[in-house]
This record gives structure tokens, sequence and C-alpha cells, in this order.
């Protein structure tokens, strides 16, 4: 069955905790300089936490002179390391930042949406991880929400790409700063 | 692969259970366990990053020693050697001075496991000798609950989750207490509002309905003011006054007299309207969860804060069954017989007890003793030279001492000065047992993995150094060296243990956390007699609240040194997955400030007041009070450095008071 499974982030329910970031490297055993995942700050009073979008048109994919890219029946895109020579085109070419150079391997690595977790039946990693149950996972193509929006301000342009990511925005707050 | 059950040692309000996947010998990674209520399968960053911290490379491998102190001269020496050359000088000691009072230890809360009191027991097995007494986080809160309540309280934190209204005083659990988030976003998806009072505009804070920023130190203030408006519009719970309360009279006088709205909203810094609103909030909204953080203690107002909330979640009628109640902290330890911190050494000739000194005050009393002086000190589970204060002090009893001998996994800045460092475990590597400050579960760790290389824990340390000891000066200790960690632990499982957490044996952890049963100290308990608390003149805060630094301000700004995210205390700074947060001190500092001093973000700038100075990056933050700076912890250039605690001599013991410096900063000069 072909689907497009994607990321949900929930604006108001991430706390910038960073524990999505750390499982991912627990999960991975990434080395340092490789972050699969990043929680950033997004506004003074929110976080962004993101990892590939496995994009519907992903350039990574579209740009690799070895064809190491490859999209999944499910939407995921993998990288094939055995494939990929470290040049770091899809490094340029990713709006979001993703591909990771290795520089131990010299070579490029990603989020794979927790694949070989997700074939036995488990969530990926950051999202068991998140306690708050800010990032979600579902199949984008027939996920339906009336307040799920699909980019919010700060999120690089979508257009190109699309990628498989939607967002629940913030809610106004009320606050009393100092007299 | 196996899997082992671990429990999170940390100094934490979580103390999450976990799994680790070990493979050959070695842990492969970590999960959170999801038979533990409070954690339920998850952990925070820093549990996630537990493989880093077990096989860092700058974990201590065995013990050293360094000739001369401070020289950085280290060599390798056998644990034979180390144990021999502290025998010796606690010998030596002995027949010096007739007693062991040379020889005392400083421990605090680098390892929370009930097995950790080895070090505890270790020196109570020699007699009398030197140790500390008090508490530097919780005394202050301790005092002002049992002052209002006649007792501790303790809640089930996951019953926030029932909660119509959070109310959170001082705390910052996005950063400190990730896993309570959770229950608190679920009672707001049922319509609760949550409500954060903070002077700083914390991760929780920015996630909160209504944020109240309110001057340092003067929460109580506020809390008084919000009591006034209830008691004036008659919303307040006359039924529970009259049937459960004392002093009531007494304080609805305290308030019609000394209470000024006006005047409160000038020195907290918090609108009128603000005020209003609050009240407003508190009048309404049931079941109401007050939660009052540890941050509120870290001043000399801090136990006279905690009453003043104490009496408004009393005034509101929040306090009976189901209606909410107070959160603050639960102390599981008094459940436990804690066989190692209690161990009973043998008796002494003519010296009746040891000599005890307050661990607020440790170095500044250590170095007044006489009679003998302290000569021999002992460190473990703590890294005082990083997270004490008044180090002048520690560094003129460092001066004094003979012998320093601390116990660690890293080489922390108070290793670094001492003469021995003995290679620590991690919890992987013993087993042992975890309850909580906060929730209510009893969690077993398991030995997962070989000890990593030489290193022991501390009551494998005591084992062994106490047969060496009585080897050479028979019944010198009376240690039962010979008990295993398992024989500790299942004296710790005493029938009541058993009764009050549901278990058959100790082995029934290994399938899983256990929750202690709730009659004991049951919330809103009928029988509860609340104690409405006079307050003594809370200190005025007005240096915080002018917000003009005029010229002639020679420490102008209040320092606050909060939790980091990534951190506990100075711990985990070696983790290259955490680096994100680097190891370096950073100041934030109000725009306000930054213009008047001329200091711009990343600007490397210099902390300083009468006690010392450091040197930090500057961040600009625009929703600080003009007068406050915000200092993260850092192991090896630690803020402390300025910091000196007093004690404020009205009320007796405290917390330690870290949130009472001020200080001065300004460009960096080389």
């Amino acid at each position: 069955m072909v689907k497009q499974m994607g990321f949900v982030f929930n604006i108001d329910l991430c706390i910038g905790c960073k524990a999505c970031e750390i499982a991912c490297r627990n999960e991975n055993q990434t080395v340092s300089a490789v972050k699969w995942r990043k929680v950033s700050k997004l506004t003074d009073d929110t976080y962004l936490s993101i990892s590939c979008n496995h994009c519907s048109s992903p350039e990574c994919f579209r740009v690799c002179p070895e064809n190491a890219f490859t999209k999944r029946g499910d939407g995921i895109v993998q990288i094939n390391s055995n494939l990929c020579t470290g040049c770091g085109l899809c490094i340029s070419a990713c709006p979001f930042g993703v591909p990771q150079y290795d520089p131990e391997l010299h070579k490029v690595s990603k989020c794979q949406m927790c694949y070989p977790r997700q074939d036995k039946g488990f969530l990926p990693a950051c999202i068991e991880a998140c306690s708050t149950g800010a990032i979600g996972m579902e199949n984008l193509d027939n996920f339906c929400s009336r307040e799920a929006v699909s980019t919010i301000p700060g999120f690089p342009d979508s257009r190109l790409t699309n990628p498989s990511i939607v967002f629940y925005p913030a809610k106004k707050r009320k606050r009393y700063f100092l007299n | 692969m196996e899997i082992y059950r671990n429990a999170c040692p940390r100094n934490c309000f979580a103390s999450c259970s976990m799994l680790s996947y070990v493979n050959n010998g070695e842990i492969i990674k970590v999960s959170g366990d999801p038979k533990h209520g409070f954690n339920q399968g998850r952990l925070c960053a820093k549990g996630y990053a537990f493989t880093q911290y077990v096989y860092n490379p700058y974990r201590l491998k065995y013990p050293i020693m360094q000739s001369p102190r401070g020289s950085g001269n280290w060599k390798r020496i056998t644990w034979d050697k180390a144990y021999s050359i502290i025998i010796d000088k606690i010998l030596e000691l002995n027949v010096r001075y007739g007693s062991n009072l040379a020889c005392g230890y400083n421990k605090f809360s680098g390892n929370l496991g009930l097995l950790h009191y080895a070090v505890e027991g270790m020196f109570n097995s020699f007699g009398p000798h030197t140790k500390p007494v008090g508490n530097p986080c919780l005394i202050s809160g301790e005092q002002a609950i049992k002052s209002s309540f006649g007792q501790t309280v303790s809640l089930m934190p996951e019953k926030m989750v029932d909660a119509n209204l959070i109310v959170i005083w001082g705390a910052n659990p996005a950063v400190t207490n990730v896993h309570q988030m959770k229950f608190i976003f679920k009672a707001r998806q049922k319509g609760a509002k949550l409500v954060v009072i903070d002077p700083i505009f914390t991760q929780t804070a920015a996630k909160a309905d209504i944020y109240i920023q309110v001057n340092p130190g003067t929460d109580g203030l506020l809390a008084h003011a919000i009591a006034k408006i209830l008691i004036d519009s008659s919303l307040y719970d006359q039924e529970f006054i009259d049937n459960q309360t004392t002093n009531w009279i007494e304080y609805r006088q305290y308030v019609s007299t000394e209470v000024n709205i006006t005047e409160v909203s000038q020195e907290t810094g918090v609108s009128i309207e603000g005020i209003n609103e609050l009240a407003h909030l508190y009048s309404l909204s049931k079941p109401c969860a007050t939660w009052i953080g540890f941050g509120i203690q870290r001043n000399k107002n801090g136990r006279e804060n905690i009453s003043a909330i104490n009496t408004l979640a009393a005034l509101a009628g929040t306090l009976q069954k189901g209606k909410g109640g107070v959160y603050y902290a639960h102390n599981g330890l008094e459940d436990f017989p804690a066989n190692l911190l209690n161990h009973q050494g043998p008796k002494h000739s003519n010296i009746n007890t040891s000599r005890e000194i307050n661990i607020n005050k440790f170095a500044e009393e250590a170095i007044k003793l006489s009679e003998p002086p302290l000569k021999f000190l002992w460190i473990a589970s703590r890294n005082p030279l990083s997270q004490d204060h008044d180090f002048k002090k520690w560094e003129l009893l460092f001066h004094e001492l003979e012998l320093i001998v601390t116990v660690d996994l890293f080489m922390t800045r108070t290793a670094e000065l001492s003469d021995i460092v003995l290679p620590a475990t991690t919890h992987f590597e013993d087993p042992d047992l975890i309850i909580s400050y906060w929730h209510q579960w009893l969690s077993y760790n398991e030995q997962a993995i070989p000890a990593y290389f030489e290193s022991k824990s501390d009551l494998q340390i005591a084992r062994d150094l106490t047969k060496k000891l009585n080897e050479c000066s028979p019944n010198f200790s009376n240690f039962p060296h010979e008990l295993e960690p398992i024989d500790w632990i299942e004296r710790e499982i005493t029938p009541s243990i058993k009764e009050l957490y549901s278990l058959k044996s100790y082995k029934q952890l290994l399938d899983g956390p256990h929750l202690r049963n709730e009659e004991k100290h049951s919330e809103g308990s009928s029988s509860m007699n609340f104690h409405f608390v006079i307050p003594n003149k809370i200190a005025s805060s007005s240096e915080a609240s002018t917000n003009v630094i005029e010229d002639q301000d020679s420490n102008p700004f209040k320092l606050i040194t909060p939790q980091s995210l990534l951190r506990i205390h100075s711990q985990y700074g070696t983790l290259s997955w955490l680096s994100s947060e680097k190891d370096e001190a950073i100041v934030e500092l109000s725009e306000y400030a930054a213009e008047k001093y001329w200091i711009s973000e990343g600007e490397k700038v210099e902390v300083y007041n009468q006690n010392g100075r450091i040197a930090a990056t500057a961040k600009i933050n625009r929703y600080l009070p003009k007068k406050v700076i915000l200092v993260n912890q850092v192991g090896k250039n630690p803020i402390n450095q300025v910091i000196v605690h007093e004690e404020n001599s009205n009320i007796g013991k405290s917390s330690a008071n870290f949130y009472d410096s001020s200080v001065n900063i300004r460009k960096w000069r080389d």
C-alpha cells in the first residue's frame, strides 16, 4: 500500500526538553557531529523539533549523483550508505539542513524514521521519547484536522519539496510582566 | 542481548525507572521503563545519554594520587596502596588525638541510591567522628510545611491531572521535572488553567496560560495580598477555617492591618490587575493544585514565602479531599529503616556522639574546629568546590587538611584539589534501591554490567576499607563488611515496607517498580489541622523593586543560578551529545543592564563581587527583571565562587540561600 507517513508536531506541547533529540542518538548511536533530530528555539516561547521530513518531492533524492536515496512505499526517504560517496550535494540541496556529514565515515546519514523499529511495530525513538506527545506520526495521505497547518513562521519554505510534516500552532497566552 | 531494569539515581524529581540493553557486557542503549507510573516508559535527554556517561572518555578508571596536592602530577596507584595510605592516616590521627573526631566526610546528593548511605555507615562504624548535618535544598520548605500542616504532606503528583487550576510558584518543570509536564498538559486538555509565578520567564512560564512575573523573594507578599482579597470579598472556606485551622483570627488581623494591596503591587512588581486575576482564579477553580518550587526557598525569605503560599491554599479551600492541595516534596526515605545511614557505631570511652557541623556552613565551621581540628576529609557523591559556596573558606580548610580523598566518576574541581581520587561506579554497575522526593514509586536498580575498569561503589569501598582497617587494628570499625549489596537491600524491605509497597519480596521489584499505598498521609485527611502562620516582617526586596541602577550601587544585581536542562548541577558536563549546552558560564542580563554597561550579546564579561569573580559570556534576555542576572552552573568555572551563604538568624536552620547574593558585571579586561 502506498502512503506517506509524516510527523505531526504540536507547538504548544513542546517544552524544548530535547528528549527526542537525545533518544534519537541513543537509538542510533550517532557520532557527536551527526544530529538526525534537532530541537531549536522557534520564538521566545516556542520550540521546533525536526528531523528528516521525508518530503513528497525530496531534493536529496533528485540531486544525488549516486542515486543513493530511495523512497519506500510508506513514504520514508532512505539513504543507502553503501552508495554514498560523501559528496555533500544533498546537504546543500535540502532546505531543512537534514542530511548530516559523518566525518568519521566520510558519508552522509540522516533520519530514516526508525524504519527498523517501525517494521517491528515500534514507534520511532523520538516519538516514543516525547513525554508530552508533542511529536506524533500519521499517514498524511489521509490525515485531516481543522486545526493543523502545513507550515508555521520560522519553518523553511516548504513549497519546493512538500515536506511530510504538519503543525498544530501555538495558542496565545496571557502575561503579566513586571510593572 | 539482555535487558536489565535500572533506576536513575540523580538528584531530580523524577527518579525514573529505565531498561538497559546489554550486549557482551556493554550497554548499547537505554529506554524508559513502561511499568513506571511516573516516567511511563520515557527518559529525559540526560537519561537517554547514559551510554555516553558510562563509556565516557573522561571517566576515571583507576585510583590516582597527586603530589603535591593541586599540582596535577597524578600517578595511578593500586586500591591496596590507596587503602593503606587512608588507613595509616585514620589510625595515626586516632593515636594523635585519642578519637576519630579529626576524621570527617562531606557527602550529599550526587547519587540518591539508598546503598550510597554506605559513606555515612562507614564513618558511623568508626565511632564518634565529624559529620555534616542539615540539607542545602529542602530545610526551609520542610519547616514551613510542618509549621503550616503540622506534618509533611505528600500528594501523588500524577493526580495533578485532575486539577482545574495549577499554580506553580517558583518551579520550572519543563527543565527540572520534564515528566510532570504531561500530567499538567493533560489537565489543561480537560480545561484546566496553568499559572506560573516566577521572576524568570522560564520554559514553563512560556507554556503557561497565565504568567505572572514577580520580583525575586516577594512571593509571600503576593500570596498574602491574594489572601487579603479573598478575605475582604468573603471568598474563603469558612467551614474549613472553623473546623480545621488554628490562629485564624490572628491571621485575619495581620492581613487587615499589615497587607496593603497597592504596596504589595509595588514591592512584587505584579499589577493590581494581575493580583486580582489570581485571586479570582484561586476563589473559583477547584480542584486547585498549588506547587511550591524549590527556587522560592533559596533566599532568606524562603520559609516565610512558603508559609504564605500554604496559607493562601488553605484559605481558598483547596486543601480538602478532592479540592486540590499543596505539592512540595515527598519524604519517601522516612518510611525506610535506612540501615546504612543509621548504622550504630561502637561506643567511645569518653566521647558520646559525633561532632556535627551544618552542611550549609561546612567549610566555615570545619576550620573553626579544635581539639581536635579536622585533619582528614572524605568527599563522596558531592562536588563542593563547584556546588557549595564560600570557596575562600574551603581553600582555608583544604590548607589545614592532611588528607583529602574524593570518590567520583570524573575529575571534578573538587577531585582536582584532592590528594587521592577513587573511581566510582555508575548505577548500571551495582544494585541499589531508588525512591523519589516527588512521586511515590519504589524502583530496584539491577546490576547490568561489570564495574568499569577498577571503579567501585561507595558500598564496596566501605566494605573493603573497613575490612582492611580491622586487619590493621582489630575492631576499629564495626561495619558488617561481609554483607553483600543484596543483603542491605533485603534489610530495607522490612515487613512494613512490604505492606506499604504491596511487596512480598524485593525480588518483585525486578518485574517493575511498586507504588506506595495511599492510606498513610492520604491527601486532605479530615483530621488535618492547618495552622495560620503569622509572618515575621518579610524582608523587603526594595533593591530589586526600584528597578533603576544608581551609580553608587556597588552590587546592583540579584544573582539567580537556576538548573540547566542538560545538567544536574555540575554533572554531565563531559557528554558530547549534551554539548549544545557548552560547559561555559553564560550570564543572562536584561536589555536595560546591557545598555547601561555597554555589553553586547556574546561578549566576554566579568561577574564579580567582594567574594570573587568569574568570566562569562553575555546573553541578553529581554524578559529579565532589570536588576536580576542569571548564571548557569558550570563545573570547572562555577558561579558559586561569588556566593556566600548567610543564614537568616531569626529562624534557625535553612536551606542554602544561593539566591541572596548580589553581584556586579563589567566587560572582561585581560
